[in-house]
This record gives structure tokens, sequence and C-alpha cells, in this order.
């Protein structure tokens, strides 16, 4: 069995309809991750569907070693794109034109009729994304978004689940790549508030000076956020904060899996004690596509 | 709509923001129309005249249902203007720009279907909407989606064909190359492109088509090559796809030309649709607000019974309450007095929204009106003229208003004062309203001046209109709610404006309005008492 394999499987245990991948920096092999779990889905013959959110592939404005990578796409495939993303060959059935806009222009929905390369845009806006995401289920059994951090709170409380990829290329030490995403998944993980109990809701984000307010008149009330991705702490500062005050959110998250990428441009770590470290940190299973690993 | 014939005070006093909305059109076509139009001045009476009832009959003879459908497809309708411009200008139009102008044509063979039975209506489709209707339609998919399938040219099916010939044979090799490879391994790499060894691992020698990318001590990060049989597949796939890229195309030239061909009628269906939205618009307008066309007369004048203010109209009855409509006859500059929250404010709007609806081209919110069209429509008082800044005080912004109504010097202005001068001595005060009407005068400029001010009409030799006020002094309600007290005074107000000798005076109900108002009863008696002093 495949790491998209057993990716599939978790977010089918989930009961999800929808997996967002999310990265804790870039060349962490988001994309490689989502390209294993769309092909596994493939090879199972479920319906994918695939999309885009946060910035897409604009060519006036991005330098080729940011724009992200194009999806080799199956015939039969929907994904969301730019009017100006699309390919004219092979020619693709356009399924709808939307109204909404990425940062590419204007967004449209495809199915590729060929197999073949394509570029994956999608709106900036949580809302948007939540159309987005409802449009491509209509066609779809399973919608796989290559998403942003700052953009997952469109599928806060909803059947959707959270794939998280971490890796070399951000971290100058396994440590520190361990430290970030163990951060990250700690914030997305963010329970429930429990209503029976003394609360504070929080207006917006909560932010580092806020949080150290809390901190400083230990405050043992839950402090409530609309969703986790309203926790605007990383690293220490989030590791911190979560110790020592109860974080709630009214939306939950589903983070359900992290991928991890041990080598990067710059330096690698040692594949079968990252992903094990990995996974003991974060409490999630973890999954080294390149090297074939797995932990729990 | 341009509006040059209302600065922005006067545009803002006479609600033109609130009925451009109510009466904007839905579609792009629609839009772009309506902010071309320029109101209808002077010496376009007739022009005013058919568009008010043509207006009308729509409100009348289309039912709602229909009217709200034909707008739906409207509001739903792509704007194709700059796809039929591309095309016209030699550009291979994209599949959704096809897709476009196939939902063009499909919103213009709807609205015609809509309208068939109206005889008001003409079809906006043509031949070339039918034309290009026809030769996109093999590419409709659903209700929203379009293909460049293979009913456009067989030689497509052909091309496609080849490629997905051509592509099996390379996944075969492909795969037949990393089965072997994922074999000798003993791990799947299915879907990898690169891929880690650990050195522990690590057969004796790495199966052929393995590249080594890079070296470390515990592992080495390998790529698939691709193998001799998966190269030849790989060229032999690129050359299907470059053809079947190629037929694509010549479809699209072939769509395109013809886009170019009927570029004329297709932008003057477009237009067509565009005037459709506008007229329905103002129909809509018209039968939401039960509008009827005023009868435009080219002798100065503005004339209504049973008008009213719509921006008022729409937020009192939302609260709850009702407009008290209104009749005026206006040919030239008079004066209205009448108590506080006597409306007569709202009587200077009404009059101001009547004449700029008919100089929309729009049927007037009142029972019957007959109205000569202006070139200005101006607003001189209180509240409306903050754009001028708060270095002057209130009394010179209307100074320098009213100085620049003089310069702008419509031919034939329709103006409407309120309370003038309010803040000046009651002497100097009255000295400037009569001033200001003999201005007017001169100027042949029909309008109102209201004031509270006395003298003014004999003063200036002008009509006298008044608000009748209060038919009795209501009871004042009890824990000083406002809303009553508001709904008190409206059911013992009589909003009536006629006619009065000049010098007659206006009730004066300011403090019976105060002690209603929530006022205490020792400043209210004291006021009283300082009154009969």
């Amino acid at each position: 069995m495949t790491a998209g394999d057993e990716l599939l499987d978790l977010a089918s245990a989930a009961g999800a309809r929808t997996i967002f991948f999310v990265g804790t920096g870039r060349n962490v092999g988001k994309t490689t991750s989502l390209r294993a779990t769309y092909l596994a889905a493939c090879r199972r013959g479920v319906r994918g569907a695939l999309a885009a959110i946060g910035r897409d592939n604009d060519g006036a404005e991005l330098a080729p070693a940011q724009r992200k990578p194009r999806i080799f796409v199956r015939a039969g495939t929907v994904f969301a794109t730019a009017r100006r993303l699309l390919a004219r060959s092979p020619a693709s059935e356009i399924l709808a034109l939307s109204r909404l806009q990425g940062a590419s222009g204007p967004l449209l929905y495809a199915r590729a009729m060929e197999e073949g390369s394509c570029d994956l845009a999608g709106p900036a806006t949580a809302s948007g994304v939540r159309e987005v995401v409802a449009e491509l289920q209509e066609w779809s059994d399973l919608v796989i978004v290559d998403g942003a951090v700052d953009r997952i709170a469109a599928v806060a409380d909803s059947q959707g689940v959270i794939v998280i990829a971490c890796g070399a290329a951000t971290a100058h030490t396994p440590q520190e790549a361990i430290d970030d995403v163990t951060a990250l998944v700690a914030r997305l993980r963010v329970e429930r508030y429990d209503p029976a109990k003394p609360a504070l809701q929080l207006e917006g984000a909560l932010t580092a000076s806020r949080a150290a307010e809390l901190v400083a008149r230990r405050e043992t009330r839950q402090i409530v956020v609309g969703d986790p991705t309203q926790i605007a702490l990383s690293g220490k500062a989030a590791r911190r904060a979560l110790e020592r005050l109860d974080l709630r959110c009214l939306r939950p998250l589903r983070p359900v899996a992290v991928t991890v990428s041990s080598i990067g441009p710059e330096r690698s770590f040692e594949p079968r004690a990252f992903v094990r470290d990995v996974a003991a940190a974060t409490g999630l299973p973890a999954f080294d596509l390149y090297a074939g690993e797995r932990a729990a | 709509m341009k509006t040059a014939m209302l600065d922005a005070a006067s545009a803002a006093a006479l609600g033109t923001d609130w009925l451009e909305a109510a009466v904007a059109p839905v579609s792009p076509y629609g839009e772009r129309l309506f902010a071309r139009r320029a109101p209808f001045v002077p010496g376009r009476e007739a022009e005013a005249q058919e568009s008010a009832e043509r207006v009308a009959a729509v409100a009348q003879q289309l039912d709602p249902e229909r009217l709200d459908a034909v707008r739906g497809v409207l509001a739903a309708s792509p704007d194709v203007a700059s796809v039929v411009a591309r095309a016209s200008l030699g550009e291979t139009l994209d599949d959704p720009s096809l897709l476009e102008l196939l939902r063009f044509c499909e919103a213009i063979e709807r609205v015609d279907a809509l309208l068939a039975a109206e005889a008001i209506f003409g079809p906006i489709g043509s031949e070339a909407v039918g034309a290009l209707a026809g030769a996109l339609a093999p590419g409709k998919r659903g209700p929203r989606g379009f293909y460049l399938a293979e009913g456009f040219d067989p030689a497509l099916g052909q091309a496609r064909g080849a490629l997905a010939a051509a592509q099996a044979e390379l996944e075969s090799a492909r795969g037949r190359q990393a089965e072997r490879i994922s074999a000798e391994l003993g791990r799947d790499l299915a879907g990898a492109d690169e891929f880690i060894l650990m050195r522990a691992d690590m057969p004796a020698a790495l199966p052929a088509g393995v590249r080594v990318v890079r070296e470390a001590a515990t592992y080495l990060l390998c790529a698939l090559e691709l193998g001799e049989k998966s190269i030849a597949a790989l060229e032999r796939r690129e050359s299907a796809l470059a053809r079947a890229g190629a037929a694509e195309e010549s479809v699209r030239e072939r769509l395109s030309a013809l886009v170019r061909t009927h570029a004329a009628q297709l932008d003057a269906a477009a237009a067509a649709l565009g005037e459709l939205d506008v007229l329905l618009s103002a129909a809509r307008f018209a039968r939401t607000y039960q509008c009827a066309p005023a009868q435009i007369v080219s002798d100065v004048g503005l004339a209504f019974q049973g008008g009213r203010f719509l921006p008022l109209a729409v937020a009192l009855e939302a609260d709850g309450r009702a407009f008290t409509p209104l009749d005026v006859a206006l040919h030239d500059a008079v004066v209205l007095t009448g108590p506080n929250m006597g409306g007569k404010s709202v009587c200077l709007q009404t009059c101001g929204f009547v004449a700029l609806c008919a100089s929309y081209g729009l049927p007037v919110p009142a029972a019957s009106a007959q109205t000569a069209l202006f070139d200005e429509i101006a607003w001189l008082g209180m509240g409306r003229d903050a754009e001028l800044g708060g270095l002057l005080s209130s009394f010179a912004r209307e100074v320098v208003r009213m100085q620049e109504i003089f310069e702008r010097n419509a031919p034939r202005l329709l103006i409407l004062v309120d309370e003038f001068a309010r803040t000046t001595t009651p002497h100097e005060g009255t000295a400037l309203c009569i001033a200001l009407l003999e201005r007017l005068r001169e100027r042949n400029a029909c309008g109102l001046l209201a004031t509270h001010l006395g003298g003014v009409a004999s003063g200036a030799g002008a009509r006298h209109f008044a608000v009748r006020g209060l038919r009795g002094i209501a009871a004042r309600p009890p824990a000083a709610d406002l809303r009553a007290a508001l709904a008190a005074l409206a059911g013992e107000m009589d909003y009536t404006v006629a006619e009065v000798g000049a010098d007659e005076l206006s009730g004066g109900d300011a403090i019976a309005l105060a002690a209603l108002l929530g006022a205490d009863g020792r400043f209210v008696n004291a006021a009283y008492r300082a009154l009969s002093q």
C-alpha cells in the first residue's frame, strides 16, 4: 500500500469528501503528497477533483522558482483553474464559468478529456474556497485541494480533513522542522470549546501580545477563537500559549496526517529518524513519500 | 445616468442614488447603456414623453413573473462585448470565450421566447445570432458547459483517437519500466518522480533505468530515467498531441471567423439586450411604486397630484408608517411656509424627485402630473452641502452655493430652497430671501423657497403656499417614547400644501411640538409665557 493509499484511507475513515494539503513552507513536498493521493484515488476509481488556493501560476508575477508545479491529470478529472490558465490543448470540457476571481482572474471548472498537465487555481477568500469545494463536489467523490494554512478556515467545522507537509527545506535542523510542524499541528488541532465551562470569546485573532497578556494574568477560562487559523502564533510562542492557556475554537479543523520531505535544496535529514520523530512529536501518522517510510 | 443637471449636493438631497439603484439594469449591456444616457432636457419633451409612456405600457402589459424571468435571463447573460471585439481584431478565441458566446446566444433565444407573445417587443435574435448559435451547438455540455467536441469536425475525433493510443502506449512502456524497478527494489514507486533509497536497504546494484540525483551518508536520492522504448513512445505521444492541438485550433479559428463575420450584428443584438434591460428595469420601478407618465410640457411649470418622495416613502413603509401624498402646482418661484416637521423639506424633495423622474424618461410617483423639463434642478439649503468642507460656516456655504447656481445660469431652472439664510438675523434673512426670489423671477425660474421667516412672500410679490399644520395638539405619549411621539404627530399633522394670502402667517406649532417630543413641562410653560409677552 502506498502513502497515497494510506492518506486516502485516513480521509475515508474520517468521512471526508475534501482533503486539504498545507505546508510549513515551500518545497516541503506538499504537491508531491497531493499528487500521490490523487493518483491513489485514480487507481481506486474514485472520481477526484483538484483545486488550489492561495497564489497560483501567474507568470507575470512569479519567478519560476515560486510557481506551483503543474499537475498531471488523468482524463475525467475535474479541476478548478483560472480562465487564462486553462490549456488550449488538449482541450478540456468546461463545466461552468465561475463568478469568483483568483489571482489570475476569473475562475472556471473544467474536466480533463485527455491526460495532460494543468495549472490549478482558486479564490483567495474562505467563502470563495467553500464555494469552489461545494461546486467541485457536484462532479466528484473527493476534492483534493492544494491549500494554504491561512485559508483552511474554509474547511473548519466541515467534513474536510487536513494533511500537513513539512521538510528539510524550511529548517536548519531536524529538531527545528519538528518544532515547526508540531506547533502547527497543535494549533490546528485546537478542540471545540465546552459550553458548560467558563469561556472568554475573542473577537478576531489571538495575537502574540494578546496571548502574553492572558498568560500574565493567569487566565484559566477557555480562550475561544472562531477557528484554529485565528490563533496567530507560530513556533515556540504557539507551543507556550498552548501549554499555558486553554485554547479552544468554535469551528475545529481536522488534521489527520503529516507528510515529510527529508530532502531539501540545501540540506537533507536522515529520513527514517525524521519521519519517526515527526510522528512521535505530532501524534499523527507521518509519511515520507520519497523514502517510502511511515511512522505512527 | 450622466446627471449633469444636478450638482452633488442637489443629487444627494433629491435621492438620485436611490432612484438610480431602483432603475438599475441587471446585465452588463444594460449597465453600459444606462451609464451613457443623459437626462432629457428642454427641447426633448416628445422623447421624454414617449419614453415614459413606453415604460408605463410595459409595466402595465407585461406580467410581473415574466418580467422577472426576462430580467433573470439578462442578469445571467455573460458580457461578450470584448469577445466579439477580440474576434473582430483577428484573435482566435479560447474555449471560455466560445462558451460565453454560446450562452449569449441562448440568452437571446430565451428572452425572445419569453417575450414572443408580447406585441410591444420585437425579436432581438437575428440571422447572425442563429448562425452562431447553430455553429456553437455541438459544444454545448449541460446547462453551463462547453467542449470542443468531435461534432465540430470529424478530424478532431481522429486526432484525439491517435493521441489516446499514443498516450496508452507511453503509459504502458513507463508502467512496465516502473513495475520492473519496483519489483527489483521491493517497493511501490507509483507517482514518485524522485525517491530515496536507504543504503541499508539497497540491492547490490541499482536497477537499470535508475539515476542517482544525490548521495548522502545513509541514503541515495534517485530518479527514474526513461528507457529507449519509453522515449520513443513519448515522442509519438508529443507528436499526436501536437496534431490534436492543431485540429482543435482549426475549429476555434473557424468559429472565430464566424464571429468576425457577424460582429456588427452581434454588437447590435447586445445593444438591443441593453435597451430591453433598461426598459424592463424602468418598468419594474414603475410597477413597484405605482408610477404614471407625466404630461411633459414645454412651458415652465411643475404640477402633480398625489406626489411622493419615494426614498422617504419606502423608508416610512419599512417602519410601518405611511407617506402622505402631496399636491403641488408651480409655474414660478413661490414661498412655502409651515410648522416644524410639517413636511416643507419633503415637499421640496417631492417636487425635485418628480421632475427628476420625468427628466429620466420615467413615469413619475404621482397620481397625475404635468411638468416641464429643466436644464438644472438645484437644491439650496440645509444639511446637503458638507462637500464644501468645514472651513465655511453654514451661512457661507449657502451663499457660495447660491452664487454657483446663479453663475451656471441654466436656461431653465427648477430651484428648491430650504430655509435659506435661517442662520442670520430674521430681518436680514428676510431681505436675502426677497432678493433671491426677485433674482429667480428675473430668471423665469420655477421653484419653492421654504422658510419660517415672515413677510417674504409679500416683500417679493411672490405667491405664498403653506402647509396646513397641526389639526390639534396630540396627547404626549408616556415614557418619552420618541416613536410613539412621531406617530402621534403624524396623526395630527395635516401635510396639505395650499396657496394662502401673501401675508398670512403660518401656524406656530413649535412649542407644542417641543412638548410632544418630550421637552419638560417647566420648559414648555416658560416658552409659552415668553411667547405671550
